[in-house]
């Protein structure tokens, strides 16, 4: 319901703004009502359903511009069916978060071909034929934190790894960025488990190690929930006042939130990028020639900055 | 040699063999720290209380698919009635057990009045019920950040009903969770072997047919069975979102699959007609105890999923060998 109000609104905005534009003849390359077509890959994760609405926010600054989302329900098939689709319907930009990089390249390619701009969201394809590729670097990300944690602990520290999935790249990058972060200084890495993302496999993974270590200083979890789950098994232990912890996304409505209530030392974004993939779109509507590769910055918010926003890093 | 031929003694057989494993790997010790067994005993609970309601339908000879996508409805739910609604944890627990009890009840009606698979009929409520909490969620957790009109978040309290059902009791030795679970299977229990509606459910998962045409009302005795399931699902659903401190509308994928692992492994018969809330007391701290000795020792992903298979099968095999 709330989505076919919201698409009834858009549609009227686009009319009513359309029949503005005559009269405006602004110096843009594509004028009248534009539609982008996004392809999310899934609505499963909390931080994706965070971008759609950050497309969605973005997008409803612009005058006339429509946004069509399809959810491929984590199928990569499903994707490229939807990536046609858009194609087919004459969508002026698609903008695809693709599942992964083998199956979604061809079709990416096609409509890049097309002379439809695509941009690509997150996760890469191969090759290099689309119009703009936006993403954050899990790598760095993880170094910083790594940083950050030998610098909060001043060089030396026992320390527990919550992992993300492992057979994933945000797993392993969190987790390789994470090590060269902390190389050289005394912060040790006493126990280290995969919990697959799950608050509820974090809070098991703790208990074990709050069972296994009567000296814990930090937890970094590579998600936000993580950090939360091991945050309640500290709580049930007794101990979460000896520890801290310390996790990654910064969605406003988990890690920023457990920042303010003080369950987390600090949370490093992981930037959905959804507004600046509007802005691009927008960028290439005008008629300019967007990077080939935007990197997102990604901010840490700590209990000491969250008030203000957070800091870029 | 007539005790090795219940399935009690084998399914204890099977946890002692499990037990043996921790004893050897024991984490430098960890293994013998009470908090360790309280902690897998929260932790399993919620898999435990499922396997209470999977019990009772499985020995109908049915299975119910969709418990795990309950407990992320149910949880959902939980938490925006009592955290963002607001409402009184006195009339949000009865309302959502019967949203939980609802969703069985839909399942055993398409089963036992419509003569629908249960494999089919349960899968469909899986599906459903997951797309349902999604909806309701709007596909992010149901927090207590709770978001204003413009957009920002307010952030309020958790309610004392999710401090209370988290919290441990006796001198911080076990958790309540646990003991809700003690309770749901105490009242599986007295379904199973006080109550006429018990046999019943024994008698048409043995000869559906033989039992309908004796006069047992079949169709009532699924849908309470059913009906039951699902109510133990909310039940799990509420402990789940309690302990998250958040209703997650993922919370729950593939709980199924570990209630109904518990269920097997303690020697209840898929086929039906056979089996009992003992067996799945036993089934659950098997597989609690592997999964915490995994833990402990810090396994990695790959050979967890290896072993916990092997085990599985090995404890299903050992199970089996009894019928010859």
């Amino acid at each position: 319901m709330k989505t076919k109000v919201f698409l009834l609104i858009a549609l009227s905005l686009v009319i009513f703004a359309c029949e503005k534009k005559e009269s405006e003849k602004a110096p843009v390359k594509k004028s009248g009502p534009l539609t982008i077509g996004m392809s999310q890959c899934n609505l499963g994760e909390p931080w994706r359903v965070q971008m759609n609405e950050d497309i969605k926010q973005a997008a409803a600054k612009q005058k006339e511009l429509k946004v069509v989302f399809k959810d491929a329900q984590n199928d990569s098939l499903k994707q490229v069916a939807q990536i046609e689709e858009f194609i087919n319907a004459g969508v002026d930009a698609i903008i695809v978060s693709p599942k992964e990089a083998a199956p979604l390249t061809p079709v990416v390619k096609a409509a890049f071909e097309k002379g439809i701009p695509i941009i690509v969201l997150d996760r890469r394809v191969n090759g290099d034929n689309y119009t703009c590729f936006i993403g954050a670097d899990n790598k760095k990300i993880g170094k910083a934190a790594g940083e950050w944690i030998v610098q909060k602990l001043k060089g030396k520290g026992k320390v527990v790894e919550l992992k993300g999935l492992m057979t994933s790249t945000p797993g392993q990058d969190r987790h390789s960025g994470f090590r060269s972060g902390i190389e050289g200084s005394d912060v040790e890495i006493i126990f280290d488990v995969d919990m697959k993302w799950l608050e509820p496999a974090a809070r098991k993974e703790m208990e074990s190690a709050l069972a296994r270590f009567k000296d814990i200083n930090l937890v970094y979890a590579h998600n936000d929930p993580g950090a939360h789950g091991a945050y309640l098994a500290a709580k049930a232990a007794g101990r979460e006042k000896d520890i801290l912890f310390v996790g990654i996304d910064g969605l406003p409505q988990e890690g920023q939130m457990y920042v303010k209530q003080g369950i987390l030392a600090a949370s490093f974004e992981y930037p959905t990028g959804g507004k600046e993939a509007v802005d691009t779109a927008v960028e290439i509507f005008n008629g300019q020639i967007p990077e080939k590769e935007i990197t997102l910055r990604s901010r840490v918010f700590t209990t000491k900055n969250i008030d203000r926003g957070g800091v870029l890093l | 040699m007539k005790f090795f031929k219940k399935p009690e003694a084998r399914a204890l057989i099977a946890l002692a063999f499990v037990l043996i494993i921790g004893f050897a790997f024991n984490a430098d010790g960890a293994f013998f720290k009470w908090t360790t067994h309280r902690d897998m005993l929260r932790y399993i609970s919620v898999f435990a209380i499922l396997g209470c309601g999977m019990t009772l339908v499985i020995i109908t000879a049915g299975i119910d698919l969709s418990v795990g996508s309950v407990v992320g409805l149910t949880a959902v739910l939980f938490s925006l009635f009592s955290i963002q609604y607001g409402w009184s944890a006195w009339l949000v627990i009865p309302v959502v057990l019967l949203a939980g009890m609802a969703c069985g009840m839909v399942s055993g009606t398409l089963i036992s009045k419509w003569g629908m698979q249960p494999f089919i009929a349960t899968l469909a409520m899986m599906v459903f019920a997951r797309g349902t909490a999604k909806w309701i969620s709007g596909g992010k957790k149901v927090s207590t950040a709770v978001m204003q009109s413009d957009g920002s978040y307010k952030y309020v309290d958790v309610p004392a009903i999710y401090n209370f059902i988290s919290a441990k009791i006796l001198h911080n030795n076990i958790a309540i969770v646990t003991i809700i679970f003690l309770v749901c299977a105490l009242v599986a229990y007295i379904v199973l072997s006080k109550l006429r509606w018990g046999r019943y459910m024994f008698a048409i998962g043995g000869n559906e047919e033989a039992s309908r045409l004796s006069g047992v009302p079949v169709v009532a005795t699924k849908l309470i069975a059913y009906g039951l399931c699902g109510l133990f699902a909310a039940v799990a659903g509420i402990c789940q979102a309690a302990q998250e401190q958040q209703g997650d509308p993922e919370s729950g994928m593939s709980y199924e699959l570990t209630a109904i692992a518990i269920v097997v492994i303690g020697g209840t018969s898929l086929a039906g007609g056979r089996g009992g809330i003992g067996l799945t007391i036993i089934g659950a701290l098997t597989i609690g105890y592997l999964e915490k000795i995994l833990s402990i020792n810090a396994v990695g992903e790959a050979y967890r999923l290896m072993l916990t298979g092997i085990i599985i099968a090995a404890a299903v095999l050992f199970q089996k060998t009894r019928k010859k």
